[in-house]
């Protein structure tokens, strides 16, 4: 009787081990803690909402589970989770996000041809971090050259910068220095503030001082915010401009961010197709008909896009490999994602139009699409 | 104007940096622990008065709430945490470690419990006024510094006309002394972090009012405390106050000279030049060991 016992138990652990192992794993390195863990919220509702719907649809012959682990939005913890994705876990592709998150797991990325796929850090830079590391947002450099005709097209040809002093700050001055003049635009200062600044006020008077007709805030998470109400409880009156990083539910309803312009992706979500209206559908049904940010589309595209990349492998009878999921990638022309059809460029990020947008009663009106391209 | 915009604003800083110091001062000054956690208590004071205005308490319940907050937090970590560590001897660095672990906790419990996202009170005390052209000013600033003159002529007068002020004084030269005394050193003690907890209350209500808040917030407070402790001379309060407005003012007005991102190097440019011309601090006693 014992034995029967026994042998019963270990027949349902083995079965029930087995079950877990033949999950289909894929990593994320999203900030969960610290200044910008909001970001780490929002990112991981447009890849769970991925998730449900590849597993609700049976897509993969077995469930699709997402492995997350925290980045702090920082190098180096962002390092230290990627390898044990990729030395432990084994995943074959990793959700990432932040510039300098991004650029620091790249090389791990590349060497273990792991595909790290970022939908959320916008500098230039990422489009150039190899092979395997693929951009499912617009850069920032599309979006600084969408901004800045806008600016200028409505009188704002003096702009001033405020930026973090890191590579999405830097690149984001580079391409300001870049577009203005080709609007009779002038950079008339230039400020960058360290990541850890929370005190603006001086940053303010020296806004104030450049007789700026705009201020263009490059930052994120917390800092971004407290600029923009520091700046206007310090007495700026220009016009506030900020990239796809300002659209958080946090920096939208502060009450001096009211009619701050800012760029994100163009997300046409009146598309017919069943992808898009499935996912605004059901996002809004778990969201109190809150309509979805640049951000959740993102990743929930970059899930859908390992779903849809894994399913051709199962199908052509391949393992779910980084290479194999690259060689797919290059081979599919286009992919039906929310927003619509969409082509990956040769340097593995993806095109889209940049859409200008002002916050009006504490959330973002579409003012013009630019088709950069 | 710029100059006079950026001393404005580095006094109005320096007044936020002042207080707190004082407070980090006044604890370690008197029983010589590294109270990492001082940035905690701010945190904790600034999280409980954005509870309590979230809450429609309304300003003054909010501010006795964030003071009543920090100074038991004070208390706790004196009587349960600190206490323990040096009845058994302790040494500094376990009192620092200790000390650090616990701001670490509390910045994780107040993020999970308001987010860690960031929060600010919308209030018109934060909002400038332009006093004449090009110079712009907010009622927070003269309350900050308002704040920072009336605070420390109230605590220098418990200090020096008080028995409990003159015992706190004394409990920094000699722990034995005060016995001898029939006095309680541990009751001194927790005293002193009651006052000093409670001096980050209005640099919390302040921020909270002002700049806004996330839980990380602390690192940043302390890092000033200290840095400011260190110029004014270590266990001198008056020092602490004088540093604190010296490095406000060195933040903004290095505005003028250098580019934006070496603002808050200056505070530390000045701690470095401190400790290699005048080791003991601008106020401080040098001492032979």
């Amino acid at each position: 009787m014992r034995a029967r016992v026994w042998a019963a138990t270990a027949a349902v652990c083995m079965l029930a081990g087995g079950a877990f192992g033949k999950d289909v794993e894929i990593g994320a390195v999203f900030p969960m803690s610290g200044t910008n863990a909001i970001y780490g919220d929002v990112f991981k509702s447009g890849a769970d909402l991925a998730a449900e719907h590849i597993n609700a649809d049976h897509m993969l012959k077995e469930p699709l589970k997402i492995l997350y682990e925290d980045s702090q939005a920082l190098p180096q913890p962002a390092v230290v989770a990627m390898t044990k994705l990729v030395e432990v876990k084994q995943v074959p592709y990793v959700l990432s996000a932040f510039t300098g998150v991004s650029k620091a797991i790249s090389t791990l990325a590349q060497r273990s041809q792991t595909v790290a796929v970022n939908g959320g850090g916008v500098g230039p830079d990422l489009a150039k971090l190899g092979d395997y590391f693929w951009n499912v947002i617009p850069l920032a450099n599309l979006e600084v050259r969408a901004m800045v005709p806008y600016l200028a097209k409505h009188g704002m040809k003096k702009v001033a910068l405020v930026y973090v002093d890191d590579p999405l700050g830097q690149s984001i001055l580079d391409e300001l220095n870049a577009n203005l003049p080709k609007v009779d635009g002038k950079l008339v200062a230039e400020l960058s503030v360290p990541t850890s600044t929370q005190n603006f006020s001086g940053i303010a008077a020296k806004v104030r001082a450049s007789g700026a007709d705009a201020v263009y805030i490059a930052s994120y998470g917390a800092q971004q915010i407290q600029i923009a109400k520091q700046l206007r409880d310090n007495g700026v009156k220009a016009q506030l401009a900020s990239y796809s990083g300002f659209s958080t539910p946090d920096a939208l309803k502060l009450p001096q961010a009211e009619g701050l312009l800012y760029t994100t992706q163009a997300v046409n979500y009146k598309a017919g197709d069943k992808v898009t209206q499935r996912f605004l559908a059901d996002y809004q049904k778990a969201h109190d008909g809150k309509k979805p940010s640049a951000y959740i589309v993102n990743y929930y595209n970059a899930v859908l896009l390992f779903g849809i990349l894994a399913q051709k492998l199962e199908e052509a009878g391949k393992p779910i490999t980084g290479a194999n999921l690259l060689a797919e990638r290059k081979a599919t022309k286009s992919f039906d994602l929310v927003g619509g059809t969409v082509s990956f460029q040769d340097n593995g990020t993806l095109l889209a139009p940049i859409q200008v947008n002002k916050i009006v009663d504490g959330a973002g009106q579409p003012q013009e699409t630019v088709d950069i391209n | 104007m710029l100059w006079l915009q950026l001393t404005l604003t580095g006094l109005q800083t320096g007044a936020l940096y002042a207080l707190t110091a004082v407070g980090f001062s006044l604890i370690f000054g008197a029983t010589r622990v590294f109270h990492f956690a001082h940035g905690a208590a701010f945190v904790l004071a600034a999280y409980v008065f954005y509870w309590a205005d979230t809450a429609g308490l309304g300003m003054i319940p909010g501010i006795v709430l964030a003071a009543l907050a920090a100074m038991a937090f004070g208390v706790a970590m004196d009587r349960l945490v600190y206490a323990p560590i040096q009845r058994h001897e302790g040494s500094f660095f376990t009192v620092f470690v200790a000390s650090f672990g616990i701001g670490i906790v509390v910045e994780n419990v107040v993020g999970m419990v308001f987010g860690r996202s960031f929060v600010t009170i919308d209030s018109t005390l934060s909002q400038s006024r332009e006093l004449m052209e090009g110079v712009y000013v907010a009622p927070l600033a003269w309350i900050a510094i308002a704040c920072a003159a009336v605070f420390f002529a109230a605590l220098q007068l418990f200090l020096r006309r008080t028995h409990t002020g003159m015992a706190l004084r004394a409990l920094a030269d000699s722990p034995e002394l005060i016995r001898v005394f029939g006095l309680d050193p541990r009751r001194l003690s927790s005293i002193a972090f009651a006052l000093g907890s409670a001096l980050v209350v209005p640099g919390a209500v302040m921020t909270a009012l002002g700049s806004g808040l996330n839980p990380a917030l602390g690192h940043h407070v302390m890092l000033i405390s200290l840095a400011a402790t260190i110029v004014g001379g270590i266990g001198s309060i008056g020092g602490a106050l004088v540093a604190g407005f010296v490095l406000g003012l060195a933040e903004n007005l290095a505005l003028i000279a250098f580019p934006s991102q070496w603002s808050e190097a200056v505070t530390f440019a000045i701690l470095f030049l401190v400790i290699i011309l005048r080791p003991a601090g601008l106020f401080g006693r040098a001492t032979a060991h």
